[in-house]
């Protein structure tokens, strides 16, 4: 699958939508053009028409994010509230669904061409700074949007936001709350942890401090897929199963064989995916863990992510977030092959015939329609770096912010494993050897 | 301990160690093959009980899928006989992450 250059849709809006230009005929390729360069660039013009944006921002401008009820820009995430609260007349709201909202939850079976959510756009990392003019006194006010999306007026104190989609990867289209609380994270870490206490290393054990348990929002980008999957490859049924004896005497032994039948294997079917989630923070990146444990971080998944409400500054607040940095077309060639995965899974139950298993030796998917959400899923985070060991390993112990579904990973120590290992393997050779010595003398 | 317990026991070294041996002529190798399969199995058993290297997001399974339009194509190509292995060679119908050799379709 192959994501076309970022939207070119919004640019040209009085582009007609379908064929042909008024005149009637095409004309002929022009004389030298290879056929396969008007191919494809005709190819690449229908993608390109195919592509939908869907517009997910606030309408909010930038600036004070007023309470509803009272106008106070005094508004923070209770986790005991589970929902915005403003710290003024104590109002509290939750941001409406944002796959509701913005009509993100239609039916995937219908989607064609890719449907891109704004928040998906293309990341600049030019953009570092936003000025806004505050509406309460009129002061300008930058915003150093690298690291905050939100920034206090000098002179009048109240908070000013960043509410629409600047290209800089901080905004997703959608933000799935914290549920779980900081000290429920903590004693699932606790616990986690107090089980693996013995071959820790020792360095872990002295520096483990709960309390550096972060809440952090990390960005993913949610697929929608329709597609249809092809597999072909061999399967083996077993026909017969027989034993032989070779040998005499002592040296007579038996062995087991099978026949089998061969067949040429293929299954073709439609496959709609919902809500498939890939990290797109490279340092987040599932498949390198040469920095740090990020198996962990997408082993506490999944996300409840039909549930993210829209954006709104105010969720962020005293969390960590970490801005998005990966585009669609970064990681749409691992989407593809995590499309392959799941029809590889899906078609376990089509192939129970062959009993002696199936080789599947080519596969491939015609992607009819992607749909891409930003959203970042809330996690509580314990890291630790051992440093001292020169590797400088991040090892992070996760906690789902939805479901508290825990995993961690605890630096060991390798003389302490090395031990009890060498104990064990000696016991079983000495119980190897009684039990083999004893079968050579009896 | 439990844990560490059970993911010794999924280990195939040990599974053939509590199978024991099946002859008489291996019963004298049993103490150079069951001590370094135990240490092997214990360390690495240990090992990913603390570090979990192993431990992802199985999207294939967990990721909500709604499969259509099935069609099956399948036909007898030969005869495979007297094979010593229950399991033919190469099948990978569970490594899922495994991928072959892409094909075009439409
Ligand atoms: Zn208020
Ligand atoms: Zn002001």
């Amino acid at each position: 699958m192959s994501v076309p250059p970022e939207v070119p849709d919004r640019a040209h809006p009085d582009r007609p939508a379908g064929p042909p230009r008024p005149g009637g005929s095409v004309p002929p390729p022009p004389s030298g053009q290879q056929p396969e360069a008007v191919a494809e660039a005709a190819e690449a013009a229908r993608r390109d028409a195919a592509n939908r944006i869907i517009d997910t921002s606030s309408g909010q401008d930038d600036g004070l994010n007023k309470c509803p009820s009272c106008g106070s820009s005094e508004i923070r995430y209770s986790l005991t509230e589970k929902a915005l609260v403003c710290s003024y007349c104590r109002h509290t709201w939750n941001e409406e669904n944002a796959e509701e909202a913005f009509g993100l939850d239609s039916s995937i079976a219908d989607l064609r061409g890719h449907t891109m959510a704004s928040g998906t756009a293309d990341v600049r990392e030019d953009l570092t700074t936003v000025t806004l003019k505050c509406q309460g006194c009129g002061a300008e006010v930058v915003i150093n949007v690298d690291q905050d999306l939100q920034a206090r007026c000098h002179w009048c104190r109240q908070t000013l936001s960043i509410n629409s989609q600047i290209p800089n990867g901080a905004i997703p289209d959608a933000v799935l709350p914290f549920q779980l609380t900081r000290e429920e994270a903590i004693e699932r870490i606790d616990a986690f942890t107090a089980k693996r206490r013995a071959f820790a290393h020792h360095r872990f054990k002295e520096e483990y401090v709960p309390d550096n348990v972060m809440g952090v929002y990390i960005p993913y980008l949610v697929v929608d897929g329709n597609m249809h999957a092809v597999l072909q490859g061999t399967g083996e049924v077993t026909t017969r199963q027989y034993t032989v004896t070779r040998g005499s005497g002592d040296n007579k032994r038996t062995e087991t064989y099978y026949d089998a039948d061969v067949y040429g294997v293929q299954r073709a079917f439609d496959l709609l995916v919902d809500d498939l989630t890939i990290e797109s923070a490279e340092r987040f990146n599932a498949q390198d863990n040469a920095q740090a444990t990020n198996n962990i971080l997408n082993a506490v998944q999944p996300y409840d992510t039909e549930n993210a409400v829209i954006y709104n500054s105010n969720y962020l607040k005293n969390f960590t977030s970490e801005r998005r940095d990966l585009n669609v077309r970064d990681v749409d060639d691992d989407v593809e092959d995590h499309f392959l995965a799941i029809a590889r899974a899906k078609a376990v139950p089509t192939i129970n015939r062959y009993d002696r298993g199936v080789r599947w030796e080519r596969e491939g998917v015609a992607v009819r329609g992607t749909r891409w959400v930003s959203v970042y899923v809330p996690v509580w985070l314990y890291s630790y770096a051992d440093s001292a060991t020169g590797d400088s390993l991040t090892h992070y112990i996760a906690v789902n912010g939805r479901t508290g579904t825990t995993m961690g990973s605890v630096p060991v120590s390798h003389p302490k494993i090395f031990a009890v290992s060498c104990a064990a393997g000696t016991v079983a050779a000495v119980v190897g050897a009684i039990v083999g010595l004893s079968q050579f003398l009896f | 301990m439990l844990p560490l317990l059970a993911e010794l026991s999924a280990d195939p070294a040990t599974m053939t160690l509590l199978a024991g041996s099946d002859s008489g002529a291996g019963g004298i190798a049993i103490p150079f093959i069951a001590g370094p399969a135990v240490f092997a199995a214990v360390y690495g058993g240990i090992y990913r009980y603390y570090r979990n290297t192993d431990k992802r997001h199985h999207f294939e399974r967990e990721t909500e899928v709604s499969v259509g339009n099935l069609r099956s194509g399948d036909r007898k190509v030969g005869e495979n006989n007297r094979q010593q292995d229950r399991a033919m060679r190469g099948r990978n119908s569970t490594d899922h992450l495994q991928r072959v050799h892409r094909i075009a379709v439409d």
